[in-house]
Formats: C-alpha cells, sequence, structure tokens
C-alpha cells in the first residue's frame, strides 16, 4: 500500500515535470529540424531526423535580430539599475527609519499598491506624453518605464533584506562618529550584496519580458526581442524553425537569471510576504 | 496597515538615544533616502494616471486632440458591445486560470511536501516557466497545438481522442489560450504553497499525531486554517495578473478567430494604438482599473492578516 503510494506520488511527479519541460524541448527540437521536418511529429534527432544549426546561424546573422538583443540587453540593464538604485535608497529608509504620517506600513503599502494598477491604462498616457517628449521609438523610454514598474518589488524585497541585517555593526560605527551614509556605504551595502544582486537580476528578467509597452511605444531603432518574436508571423507567416530559435533566444535570458536569483524567487513573487 | 509595521519593524536609532545622531541630522537623512523613489513613482506612476483621466475628457481623432466632451468617453463604455464581449471573455479567462491553477498548484504542493530528495531540483524546474517570456511561450504554442501533426493533437490521438482545431475554432482557441496560461502560472501557486507548507511549525503536527488525528483531520483542521491567509495572497496575485493578460492572446491567436479571445487589453491596445481613439482608451483603463481595485478591496482584508503575523 505504501509502495503503491510512493509509486503514485513519483508517477504525477514525473507527468508534471515533463508537462513542464515538455514545449522547451519541442522549440529546441523545431530550431534544429529542417523545415520540411517541422511539421512531422519526430522527437529524436539523429534517430529520426538530421539536426541543423542552419536556423541558428542564420537568425544570429539577421542584423534586425542583433539589434533587438542589443536593444532588450540595455532595457533590462539599464532598467534593472535605476530600479535598485533608487529602491535599495527607499528599503533603507524604510528598514532603519520611523515616518509618521505617511507612517512604514502606509508607505509600504502605498509601494506594494503600484503593482495592482493594470499596465493597459498607461499605455495612452505615456504613448501621448512620450510623443510630446520626443521619446518614442527610444529605448531610453523604455529604460524609464520598466524601472518604474520594477521599483515596487525592488523596495519590498530590500527592505525585507535590510531588516535581517544585524544592525549591532551599525550602531557601533554611528557611536564612533561614522555618518548615516558611511555606514550605509562601507557596511550596510557590502552585507546586502547577495540581496541586492539578486534583486538586480530578478528587475532584469522582468524588464527583459516586459512586452505591452514594448509594442505600444516603439517601431524600429528600439524594438526589443519580445516585439520581433511578435512581428515575425504577420510579416513571413509562422516559420516553426525560426519560431524555435527565437523563443529559446527570448526565454533563455531571464531564466538564467531567475535561477541564479533562486533562493530570493519566493520573496520576490510573494512580494516579501514570504521568506522561502 | 500601522500597527503591521510596527510588528515589522525592528526598534530604530530614534528609539536609542545612544546611538541615535541628533534628531534634524536623522530627519534630513531619512527624506533624503526615501525621496528619489517617491519622486519617481509621483512622476512616473501617479501623474501619468492623472493624465489618463484627463485624456478621458477628449476626443482624439487619429491621435490628435480634437475637442473636449466631457464625460462622453465614459458613456461609450456602456454602449460598446464588443468592450463588454471583451470583459466577458477576460472574466471567463480569469475565473478558469485562477480556479484551475489555485487547485493543481494546491493539490501538488501538498503531495510533494513529504518528499524532500530532489526538491531543489523541482522547484528549479518550476521556476522556468514563470520566467519564460510570455510572448515566446504564446509563439511556442502556436506550434504544440498545430493542428494537423502537433505534439498536443498527436497525443490526443494516441490516447484515442479525435483532432482538436485548437485555434481555428473559437471556443477552443479560449481553451488553448487558458491552458498556456495554467502551464505558465500553475507552478507559481505551487512554489508559494509549498514554501508556506514548510514554514509550518512541525510541533503542531507532533502534537496532532499525539492525539490520533487523521490526515484529512491534520489537513482540515490545521493545514488548512493556518494556509488560509497565504491562499488569499496568492489568490489575489494570481487575480491581478489574469485580469491583465495580453501577451499571450496577442501571440497566440492575435484576439482571434473573430473576436474569440480579444481579452480587455488587446481591446483597449487596439482602441489607442491602431484607432489612436485615446480618449476612449484611457476610460477604458479607468473601467478596469475600478473592476480590479474592487476585487482586491474584497480580498485584501483576508490578507492583512498574513501580513500583521507573519513577522
Amino acid at each position: 500500500m505504501r509502495l503503491l503510494y510512493r509509486a503514485g506520488l513519483g508517477l504525477i511527479t514525473a507527468v508534471a515535470l515533463l508537462l513542464v519541460l515538455f514545449p522547451f524541448y519541442w522549440a529546441f527540437l523545431n530550431s534544429i529540424k529542417r523545415p520540411e521536418e517541422t511539421f512531422q511529429p519526430s522527437w529524436i534527432p539523429f534517430l529520426q531526423f538530421q539536426p541543423t544549426l542552419e536556423h541558428w546561424r542564420s537568425q544570429l546573422a539577421t542584423p534586425e535580430i542583433r539589434h533587438a538583443l542589443l536593444n532588450s540587453t540595455i532595457i533590462s540593464i539599464g532598467a534593472a539599475t535605476l530600479a535598485l538604485l533608487l529602491g535599495t535608497l527607499a528599503a533603507y529608509a524604510l528598514a532603519r527609519f520611523r515616518f509618521n504620517r505617511p507612517s512604514n506600513g502606509a508607505l509600504t503599502t502605498w509601494f506594494i499598491s503600484q503593482r495592482v494598477l493594470p499596465p493597459v491604462i498607461f499605455i495612452t498616457p505615456f504613448f501621448l506624453l512620450m510623443r510630446q517628449f520626443k521619446l518614442l521609438d527610444s529605448v531610453w523610454a523604455l529604460v524609464l518605464l520598466n524601472a518604474t514598474f520594477t521599483l515596487p518589488f525592488a523596495v519590498i524585497i530590500l527592505s525585507q533584506t535590510f531588516r535581517e541585517l544585524p544592525r549591532e555593526l551599525e550602531e557601533a560605527a554611528l557611536v564612533d562618529g561614522a555618518s548615516y551614509f558611511q555606514s550605509f556605504f562601507w557596511i550596510v551595502l557590502p552585507l546586502a550584496l547577495p540581496g541586492l544582486a539578486a534583486t538586480w537580476v530578478i528587475c532584469m528578467a522582468f524588464s527583459w519580458n516586459e512586452f505591452l509597452f514594448a509594442l505600444s511605444l516603439t517601431s524600429q531603432s528600439a524594438i526589443p526581442m519580445p516585439v520581433i518574436i511578435a512581428g515575425a508571423e504577420h510579416t513571413r507567416g509562422v516559420q516553426f524553425w525560426f519560431v524555435g530559435v527565437n523563443v529559446l533566444m527570448t526565454m533563455l535570458v531571464p531564466i538564467v537569471l531567475a535561477l541564479l536569483a533562486q533562493r530570493y524567487i519566493i520573496r520576490g513573487l510573494t512580494l516579501g510576504f514570504l521568506k522561502g | 496597515m500601522d500597527s503591521a509595521s510596527d510588528n515589522r519593524r525592528p526598534p530604530d536609532y530614534e528609539a536609542d538615544p545612544k546611538a541615535a545622531p541628533s534628531k534634524t541630522r536623522t530627519d534630513r537623512t531619512k527624506y533624503f533616502f526615501i525621496g528619489p523613489a517617491v519622486v519617481w513613482i509621483l512622476a512616473f506612476t501617479i501623474f501619468p494616471l492623472f493624465y489618463a483621466l484627463y485624456t478621458t475628457l477628449y476626443s482624439y481623432r487619429y491621435g490628435q486632440r480634437f475637442g473636449f466632451v466631457g464625460l462622453e468617453n465614459f458613456a461609450r463604455l456602456f454602449a460598446d458591445s464588443n468592450l463588454l464581449s471583451s470583459l466577458r471573455i477576460t472574466l471567463i479567462f480569469v475565473v478558469g486560470t485562477v480556479a484551475a491553477e489555485m487547485v493543481l498548484g494546491v493539490a501538488l504542493a501538498l503531495l510533494l511536501n513529504r518528499e524532500i530528495r530532489g526538491s531543489n531540483v523541482i522547484r528549479g524546474i518550476a521556476t522556468l516557466p514563470l520566467f519564460a517570456t510570455p510572448v515566446a511561450v504564446g509563439y511556442l504554442a502556436i506550434t504544440l497545438y498545430y493542428e494537423r501533426n502537433g505534439p498536443v493533437n498527436s497525443l490526443i490521438r494516441a490516447l484515442g481522442g479525435e483532432d482538436i482545431p485548437w485555434l481555428s475554432d473559437p471556443f477552443w482557441a479560449l481553451v488553448a489560450v487558458i491552458l498556456v496560461d495554467i502551464w505558465q502560472w500553475t507552478p507559481f501557486v505551487f512554489l508559494i504553497a509549498l514554501a508556506g507548507l514548510q514554514s509550518l511549525p512541525s510541533e503542531l503536527y507532533d502534537a496532532a499525531k499525539v492525539d490520533g488525528a487523521s490526515s484529512v483531520q491534520n489537513f482540515r483542521f490545521l493545514t488548512l486554517p493556518l494556509l488560509a491567509p497565504l491562499l488569499w495572497l496568492i489568490l489575489l496575485l494570481r487575480m491581478v495578473e489574469a485580469f491583465r493578460v495580453f501577451d499571450i492572446p496577442v501571440s497566440l491567436t492575435l484576439g482571434g478567430p473573430g473576436r474569440a479571445t480579444e481579452v480587455y487589453s488587446l481591446y483597449t491596445y487596439r482602441t489607442a494604438m491602431r484607432f489612436f481613439d485615446h480618449g476612449y482608451a484611457a476610460a477604458q483603463g479607468i473601467l478596469l482599473l475600478v473592476i480590479v481595485m474592487l476585487i482586491v478591496t474584497v480580498i485584501f482584508s483576508r490578507v492583512r492578516g498574513l501580513y500583521e503575523e507573519e513577522r
């Protein structure tokens, strides 16, 4: 009976893992199949079909795609850095100082509540404002927007991180005559480095994946990877082999980033409610 | 919320005069630290929000402001059958995905809570769909749902079923979109529920064991009440997220066939970016905000408990 239970559990786990992993494998298969083979239900390279790296080579040589990869890199690094910079300062304030009216709790809730706003509200105001400021089709507009939308997340995660740091070192430094800034720079930041790195990386992954504003505010020179994927179908029809390459290329970056920050993921996903 | 903050915060410098520099210096410092983020959000979130509200008062033609129309853009909302249909589709999507994700995710977490071996690998694999670019997932799904020889229909045929017209039939297209969302977000519910289960105090279960509680009783009288606030939080986060659905219908079905999968955000996107009817698009955005806020307010009262007790 017990054995049966364990076997059932193993089976359920295996099926669940297979369901999660199979789509990635399918994208990989499509990316190494010859075009005419992508419409065949063949599963095993070498045995059922001869794999080719042709599509990877041709996609990586396409100027639009290289440019989009570059744009995505600028947008995600820029946005994450900006969010981290602003977020670190605010998080430290929330973790170490007492505010009255609004209180620390009210401020925290205010930051969290930004995550509730449906992004679609902002299409119109951002489009009109960016047009006014001549920032349409600019990577900097997307840096700014993604920094804005990842900032609340950074504030919440980092204020948790700071609260968990021992206070004695900071207090000793202050007693010895260090300023708040000195103790912040030389004591707090080095201690919080793992949390800072994880937050930066998760903000980068979020910004890399962002699609709605990228689609609304770019037209040519600022187009990042998610928009490139979306454009492929309408101009050339769905070409499964190129879809395979592009999909994997785009997903790889945020997935690797998320795995690097694995320890902080649960906390991040619950907006700091749960340590995990 | 205020009392919550006090529970969560360690005592600060001002409470410990020995360590505290002068009051004015502290005051200046703390505003220096928090100021930039607050100003940033005021400038790039709150101001655009009000700008959207202001935009609703005008009519736009070909993207240019045309004239003051008062509340007419809001009046149009209730006479627009396409908008109401997109709202209906979105509600079906939200209920379908969130219900399935909650049940599947929590069930998997309960099952795997005992199994310790390989749990890091399982957690790592569960992270993959969460961070996979949603647009990319949508396009990948086109190849999976391919009607003649795609793996989904191949599997259904192998199990003795008939090919399903995934992307060409209005009903199945919506099912297809919902299934992709379930694939992507069930791991989210699973990961959080699992972390929640593992943070439950084991002493309670030891005591229940001594008292001879069955595993069903354990679940009903210990696990469920202890986990309830966290489950409400997951529900809240998932619903907020599900209401903004955009990427997957755009990439998988482009809202079609017809308008079968034209969700709310897609309709608003088209109003703004295809018809450049900005005033009306802004009004649609505000309506969605009101709907989401109503739901958040109802659920948040139950989440508050967690926020106060956890630390």
